[in-house]
């Protein structure tokens, strides 16, 4: 049992290690532009199946770019409604993502040259015949991203929206009947279309007649970046680069206006199910083993840690310091997980606290975990026998010899049975890190899902490796319960 | 036992009260180096308390406690680091035995007596072995050291916590009612042990109700009530032939019971 676990450390420590001491290798002057995408927008911005390589025609733009602007790349992957949050918080320097240009936008962010004429679509169930133009969704409900161009588009025809996470999922609650219509994308329905093959649902008809651009999106005061993006595409304009890209994607040059109707046959091949979740099974064990785990096991290290402090805290005779503990464990428990995540990760950098991505995500969940376990603590130490502490003290035993000696071993047999609950809690918990761009099994199934256009079997698959995992800690906990059982008598 | 040695132990108008509760009221008392002191009394008399103040496991309101050569004025302790590192080296000077013996339970027979003094004093651990088997072969459990508590019967229980009160070689050894939670029939080996101790010339402090072994054992007897010690000598005077009428009436209620 030890020796397995000493070697899923081994083996992690090397995955984790492999990568990033690969990319250090390398001396590097030139500066380091981050890039805010979705990962999970086929055809822009999605991971090939086979490769899991991130790829799409605004991530091939975006690299475009930066090699004529000299810049280095690093690719953020974030949901889209994080992805403003993230540029405004400095988390990202730039967006390639489909950023269809609007007034607001315009105001607020500093937006490039555009790199993509596009027309939104309206896609319905296939047969529905009542709804083939904008005026049509008044009264119907359609599934968006919230912070989307085309959520506003849907509103302001008098449709209720429906939040989703990406085109798949929007998708998939039109199949079901569950909303009437989605606004996206021409290109982005003509990929789903082909790439799932399906004949459920249908593009019913344009989203009103205006042409949208799409654009680089850069904070208001990047003004230089934003300067040498336009002339990087004016350059690709001018040399054909950013027509060849187009033309791979959708045989048509979408960077220049009215250049005819797109063609995405022959993109991405149609796959099985099982095929789906055959090239996707890797790279999700990977995620679980090198994101997931790791951030469960240092979490609930810390989060412990935590919960004894503030355990001894609200037991001792301190009255500042019990008053501390209980407003800690009451803030975290009083307080949503996700509200936690935003603000360790998107809050604290307002003041300075500028953690990134890993760190951030271990320090709120280990918060949450201290917070949730003080109290499990504190009554595992308060079950051990009051004679216990005396017989420590008569034989000389000072406060942390006794803690450390006499006190939790005992406590343990009393804290295991809930403690084991808060890992399992912690390991499923760390799905939602993706708020802040940690890439965890649940996000790469995410992102599987959205390069397949197809979710059911891909998030079963999760679930499977989930409950495989926490099924493996329910086991240990059964003989760590054991071993700690064996001095009592029965 | 000269009246000229100065005494082992000496306590002097120690009191301590529980809010409103005043539970000792001024109690002095001397033990001599190798005596054995029993101390009597009626239930809530505040003999637990005596006993737990000389081990410093409740600090007394007032009076002065001397074990050796430590002494403590509790009128003028004060609080803090230096107050704690007074209190435990008095607190050295005495070993504990409980009424319910506060073995860990996770630990062995062997673990259990050893570790106060590797742990605490810092012994070798090999010396520290050496010593606890020979203690656990004087309480007569040479067998069961590496047996865990809950797999002995009382009295062996209480043997162990007596071979680990002896383990760090305390001035004096504390009983507080050692038998009074066991079976009847688990009694006698207990006394016996002690008895024993008595005889090595350890210095002890014995609580009991078992007052024919008081009598037998005891070269001092404490008859305390009230916070107080109403009368005290040896067993001959004072269980033989009390002088105070609440020593009768308390001797004469036990003894119809027992
Ligand atoms: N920690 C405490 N807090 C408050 N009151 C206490 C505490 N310990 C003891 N007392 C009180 O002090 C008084 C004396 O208690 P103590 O245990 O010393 O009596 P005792 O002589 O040992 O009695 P017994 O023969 O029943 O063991 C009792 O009234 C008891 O309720
Ligand atoms: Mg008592």
């Amino acid at each position: 049992m030890r020796h397995a676990l000493r070697v899923l450390a081994l083996l992690m420590l090397v995955l984790v290690v492999t990568p990033s001491g690969a990319a250090v290798a390398a001396q590097d002057d030139r500066p380091v532009v981050r890039v805010g995408t979705e990962g999970t927008y086929p055809p822009f911005s999605f991971h090939e199946s086979d490769t899991n390589k991130l790829t799409g025609y605004d991530v091939e733009v975006i690299k475009a770019v930066a090699k004529k602007a000299g810049w280095r790349l690093q690719f953020v992957e974030t949901t889209f409604d994080a992805i403003f949050a993230a540029l405004e918080a400095g988390r990202i320097d730039v967006i390639a993502n489909q950023v269809t240009d609007n007034p607001e936008r315009a105001a607020r962010y500093g937006l490039s040259d555009t790199y993509t004429y596009s027309r939104g679509v309206i896609v319905v169930k296939k047969g529905e015949k009542g709804i083939t133009k904008l005026s049509d969704l008044k009264g119907k409900t359609t599934a968006q991203s919230l912070t989307t161009n085309y959520a506003e588009l849907a509103r302001k025809a008098g449709a209720k929206v429906e939040g989703v996470e990406g085109f798949a999922q929007a998708a998939a609650l039109v199949v079901q009947g569950r909303v009437d219509a989605l606004i996206n994308d021409n290109l982005a329905a003509l990929d789903y279309l082909n790439t799932t093959g399906t004949d459920k649902i249908e593009i019913a008809g344009n989203a009103g007649d205006e042409v949208s651009e799409q654009k680089l999106a850069f904070r208001k005061d990047d003004t230089q970046l934003l300067q040498q993006a336009d002339d990087a595409l004016a350059a690709l304009k001018a040399d054909g680069t950013l027509a060849k890209i187009s033309k791979k994607y959708f045989k048509i040059d979408v960077s220049v206006e009215n250049s005819g109707e797109a063609d995405l046959s022959g993109g991405r091949a149609v796959r099985s199910d099982a095929q789906i979740v055959k090239d996707s099974a890797w790279p999700m064990l990977q995620k679980l083993l090198i994101a997931t785990i790791p951030i469960t096991i240092v979490s609930f290290a810390v989060g412990l840690v935590l919960a004894v402090a503030a355990a001894l805290a609200n037991i001792s005779g301190s009255r500042v310091l019990r008053g501390i503990a209980r407003t800690y464990i009451s803030v975290i428990r009083g307080t949503p997980l996700l509200v936690q995540l935003f603000i360790v990760f998107y809050g604290l950098p307002e003041i300075g606290i500028d953690l990134p991505s890993w760190p951030a995500a271990v320090l709120a969940l280990s918060l949450n975990v201290g917070g949730y376990a003080a109290e499990i603590v504190r009554s595992a130490i308060l079950s051990v026998p009051k004679g216990q502490f005396e017989a420590a003290a008569t034989i000389g035993m000072g406060y942390w010899q006794t803690l450390r000696r006499i006190v939790f071993p005992q406590a343990a047999r009393t804290a295991v049975p809930p403690l084991s609950n808060t890992l399992i809690s912690l390991l499923k918990d760390t799905s939602l890190l993706s708020v802040v761009l940690v890439t965890e099994l649940f996000r790469q199934a995410q992102i599987a899902a959205s390069a397949a256009q197809v979710f059911f079997p891909l998030y079963l698959l999760a679930a499977l490796y989930y409950w495989v995992v926490c099924a493996a800690l329910a086991a240990g906990q059964g003989r760590i319960e054991t071993r700690l059982n064996r001095f009592v008598a029965r | 036992m000269t009246d000229t040695s100065r005494p082992l132990v000496a306590v002097t108008g120690l009191t301590k009260a529980f809010g409103d509760n005043h539970v000792l009221r001024g109690v002095d008392f001397a033990a001599s180096s190798g005596t054995t002191t029993a101390v009597l009394g009626p239930s809530g008399s505040g003999k637990t308390t005596l006993l737990r103040a000389l081990n410093v496991l409740e600090t007394p309101d007032a009076g002065l406690v001397r074990i050796g050569d430590v002494e403590i004025d509790f009128a003028t302790l004060p609080a803090g680091k230096k107050a704690r590192a007074e209190t435990s080296r008095l607190r050295a000077q005495s070993g504990m035995v409980f009424q319910s013996h506060n073995l860990f339970p996770h630990k062995t027979v062997l673990e259990n007596v050893i570790e106060g003094p590797v742990q605490v004093q810092k012994r070798p651990v090999d010396e520290a072995v050496a010593d606890a088997r020979q203690l656990l072969e004087q309480v007569g459990l040479s067998e069961k050291a590496d047996q865990h508590p809950f797999e002995l019967s009382g009295g062996q229980q209480q043997r162990v916590g007596i071979a680990r009160a002896l383990a760090l070689r305390p001035e004096v050894v504390l009983f507080d009612e050692p038998t009074s939670a066991l079976d009847p029939e688990l009694v006698g080996e207990v006394l016996a042990v002690i008895k024993d101790l008595a005889s090595q010339g350890w210095t002890t402090v014995i609580v009991t109700h078992e007052i024919r072994f008081a009598e037998q054992v005891a070269d001092q007897v404490l008859f305390i009530d009230g916070g107080v010690v109403v009368e005290h000598g040896t067993s001959a005077q004072v269980i033989g032939d009390p002088s105070e009428e609440r020593t009768r009436q308390f001797l004469r209620r036990i003894l119809d019971i027992g």
